[in-house]
């Protein structure tokens, strides 16, 4: 496997490949909401209305999962940011693939465990928020033991497999896609000679666009389970 | 274990640093796009929402009155015909009226002309047949006077006198 640049700061071990491409497409995604924002009128002009067709999306998104009007106003903008910012993580390393020598430099952070972990943890540190805001502290600790109290250890269970389906659904879908697209590039176009050379191009072309689809999907899929989880909390069963 | 082999893929590390970078540069990100994009945006949707539903309001509201405006209207189009029928129907009685009394008028008109014409008649004929008495009585004197040249008895007179009137009234 390809090895990366990491770094201790503060005790903290840090991945650089991670750390880039985060703030590059957090950037990337500031720059473009900024772009798309500039003239905001009452008669929506183009960039606007894609940008209120994203904002629509994303607000369907919690409508569907998240039945308190409360939760729901504030979840909105999360929901947004989320979808937008893993979208365009994982449309990263699609197009941008940079290796010094054998040390990943960027790709798309989403294919790293570790980045979609953060996320997941997010999602759920804000859904217990959201659920102690709602329940308070007693009342949010006695929902694990609804509706009967034998449940508990197990609904205990489901907050762990919730992360780590959250996450590593996310990670797996991204990390396939660009072992694959590695895999078309370096070791089957050079197999041999032109023929595979020629027969590489078409074949990565549509497993790029078939990437496209996967990292919307599963941007789509994550913001969804989010709310499902946070929405999950802040209703009583 | 599948977690230490799955961290192991990646690159052999666990590196909490990244998850502290991830969760500050999302935070940023959140503050960035709020005050930039999503707020501006999202106040003008809320914005138009209302607007789009006072606009609904008072649409409904126009057409209320426009429906309340096309009801009077057409009850004055109707008061106003039925005005208009009665005062046809009014014309037409006074005309029948005054056909009537002016048929009347002339009706009596005629009667009394009858009258006078009858009367005057009447009178005609007596004033014609004073005249012819009086007349008479000249006659008679001159016949008187004719008789008494011939000599004649009273009786004889007074036979001739009558004789005479007889044959006047008939």
């Amino acid at each position: 496997m390809e090895r990366s640049f990491v770094f201790k700061f503060l005790g903290l071990k840090f991945d650089l490949t991670g750390i880039i491409g985060s703030t590059l497409m957090a950037a990337v995604v500031l720059f473009v909401c900024i772009w798309l924002s500039r003239k905001v009128e009452m008669k929506p002009n183009k960039k606007q209305n894609v940008l209120e067709y994203l904002i629509d999306f994303t607000d369907g998104i919690v409508k569907d999962n998240v039945s308190d009007p409360d939760a729901r106003r504030h979840l909105s903008l999360y929901a947004f940011v989320l979808f937008i910012y893993i979208w365009f993580m994982n449309q990263l390393g699609l197009f941008l693939e940079v290796k010094v020598g054998d040390t990943m430099i960027v790709k798309s952070p989403t294919a790293d465990p570790v980045t979609t972990m953060s996320f997941a943890m997010m999602t759920l540190l804000l859904s217990f928020t959201f659920g102690m805001q709602k329940f308070g502290t007693g009342g949010y600790w006695r929902n694990y033991a609804e509706p009967v109290s034998f449940l508990f250890p197990i609904n205990m269970i489901e907050e762990i497999t919730n992360f780590l389906t959250l996450s590593l659904r996310l990670y797996g879908n991204i990390y396939a896609g660009e072992v694959l697209l590695t895999l078309i590039g370096n070791s089957f176009a050079p197999s041999f000679g032109v023929t595979t050379l020629v027969l590489a191009a078409p074949l990565a072309m549509i497993w790029q666009g078939f990437s496209v689809f996967i990292g919307s999907i599963q941007a789509y899929v994550f913001v969804t389970l989010s709310m499902v989880y946070v929405g999950k909390k802040v209703t009583k069963e | 274990m599948t977690f230490q082999i799955l961290f192991a893929a990646s690159a052999g590390h666990i590196y909490l640093g990244n998850t502290i970078w991830y969760l500050i540069v999302f935070a940023i990100l959140l503050i960035l796009v709020k005050h930039y994009a999503w707020g501006p945006v999202s106040d003008m949707m809320e914005k138009r929402r209302q607007k789009v539903i006072n606009d609904l309001d008072s649409a409904a509201d126009n057409r209320k009155k426009a429906e309340v405006l096309a009801n009077e209207r057409e009850a004055a189009l109707k008061n106003s015909r039925q005005e208009a029928t009665q005062i046809l129907t009014d014309a037409k009685a006074n005309a029948e009226k005054t056909s009537t009394q002016i048929v009347a008028e002339a009706n009596n008109n005629a009667a009394s002309i009858h009258e006078k014409a009858k009367a005057d008649a009447a009178q005609a004929k007596a004033d014609a047949l004073d005249e012819a008495r009086a007349q008479v009585a000249d006659i008679s004197v001159t016949i008187a006077e004719k008789v008494i040249a011939k000599n004649l008895s009273a009786d004889d007179q007074k036979d001739l006198v009558d004789q005479f009137i007889k044959g006047l009234n008939k």
